[in-house]
């Protein structure tokens, strides 16, 4: 029983830290062809508050976002973004950091 | 019935190797001079002086190279011969201070930075003191709204590569609106419209020149401002290619000293030479990381005895190139 408590505790506790250290999305963006797409949703992206990191890979077109605790990226706050920087939204994935 | 048929198939073959050879004369031209050979390169990818992470902006001067370094937000400056002399610039939104700094271009004296991030034109000595900053972020007359190229005048006025503006910004050396080319925030594909331009060049009779980035085109606007002609692909409307004189993406334009404009097509990975009528002269580059090759070559820089700089984005570093001799 003792046993089954401290996996619990231990179980709830790492959840509690990998809530608090937030959420990684990765979206798939088509029309992405150079470092001037790239630094324009960078700049989209680190206005909105809580975004800590961001990666653009072109060659994929894969967006990387991690942000943090209680910060929650939208698919159609996401779809808005990338038709303004002029590109076209395509999925979203995201894990607990 | 089956020899009809032959025949209008043999008619349609004919026709449409006809059009090839007609497209492959008109459209696709033969270099007219020697081309140029690679001389040197320098950098790698780093922040330490000398090193780079995303080189996106390059222009000359006194014998000077100055080389935007985009992710380190600094501005670095070397020799001819690739040895480093001095950087600034720091991260940030305060004076001096740079976001992604792109294309480049010294004017009296003076290097004026298109900051993409901050939305301005920043604009520091030489040894790297800032002086002041033109524009704030906006689509309204003298803002921006993430510029990616700027040159300046004789007289000291101001032209913009207004990115995300899908325009080009003609302003007073104070920041003061003249005019506009394009259409604010609408892509087009026409002559006098944008589709995210990049960069921007003056000949010294004030004619301009635009990278009208995906359109894949280089656009030319006379002294008086009205438009003269356009070149890349067929009829210069957004049809990309690999050929001779057309582009896949243009992000930077320099004049050299005898008037040709130079272009880097960004995803060809080379740089084309046309004379200032738009007619092809030669290449160079290819794509790969050994000497005399690109990564997505972004910027080009031409100096007064036709060297020629590139900004080897993908490859975080400089290329030197010279003319063939005849």
């Amino acid at each position: 029983m003792k046993k089954l408590m401290a996996i619990l505790m231990l179980a709830l506790v790492w959840n509690a830290a990998a809530f608090a250290a937030g959420t990684q999305y990765q979206m798939r963006v088509d029309g992405l062809a150079c470092p001037y797409c790239a630094y324009g949703i960078e700049k989209k992206l680190k206005k909105i508050k809580g975004v800590d990191k961001i990666d653009v890979d072109l060659n994929k077109g894969l967006v990387t976002v991690n942000v943090a605790e209680g910060v929650e990226l939208t698919e159609p706050q996401m779809v808005k973004l990338f038709k303004d920087a002029g590109f076209t939204y395509r999925s979203m994935t995201r894990r607990p950091l | 019935m089956q020899r009809i048929i032959l025949r209008v198939l043999g008619g349609i073959t004919a026709l449409l190797l006809g059009l090839v050879v007609v497209t492959w004369l008109i459209w696709i031209p033969s270099a007219k001079e020697p081309g140029y050979v690679f001389v040197a390169a320098w950098g790698e990818r780093g922040s330490a002086p000398g090193q780079f992470n995303d080189p996106t902006g390059i222009t000359v001067y006194g014998g000077e190279v100055f080389v935007s370094d985009a992710r380190n937000a600094r501005i670095q400056v070397f020799d001819f011969d690739g040895r480093f002399k001095r950087q600034f610039g720091t991260k940030g939104d305060g004076p001096g201070q740079l976001g992604r700094p792109m294309n480049l271009t010294v004017a009296g004296d003076e290097l004026y930075v298109a900051d993409y991030w901050n939305d301005r034109v920043q604009v520091f000595a030489l040894d790297g003191t800032p002086r002041r900053h033109i524009g704030k972020a906006g689509e309204g007359p003298g803002e921006f709204n993430a510029p990616g190229g700027v040159v300046v005048s004789a007289k000291g006025d101001l032209y913009v590569a207004d990115f995300y503006g899908q325009r080009i910004q003609h302003l007073r050396a104070d920041g003061g609106f003249i005019k506009q080319w394009g259409n604010t925030g609408k892509v087009g594909i026409w002559a006098g419209e944008f589709n995210y331009p990049t960069d921007v060049a003056l000949a010294p009779d004030g004619t301009l020149y635009v990278a009208d980035g995906y359109n894949d085109r280089i656009q030319v606007f006379g002294p008086d401002g009205k438009f003269l002609r356009k070149w890349g692909g067929p009829f210069g409307m957004n049809i990309f290619g690999p050929f001779n004189g057309w582009f896949t993406t243009v992000t930077s334009i320099d004049i050299g000293p005898q008037g040709n404009v130079f272009v880097a097509d960004f995803y060809n990975n080379r740089v084309q030479k046309f004379t200032a009528n738009g007619v092809f002269l030669s290449a160079f580059g290819g794509k790969g990381r050994e000497a005399g090759q690109f990564d997505k070559p972004i910027a080009v820089a031409v100096a007064n005895d036709g060297t020629v700089f590139v900004a080897d984005y993908g490859n975080n570093r400089i290329q030197k190139w010279r003319p063939k001799e005849k």
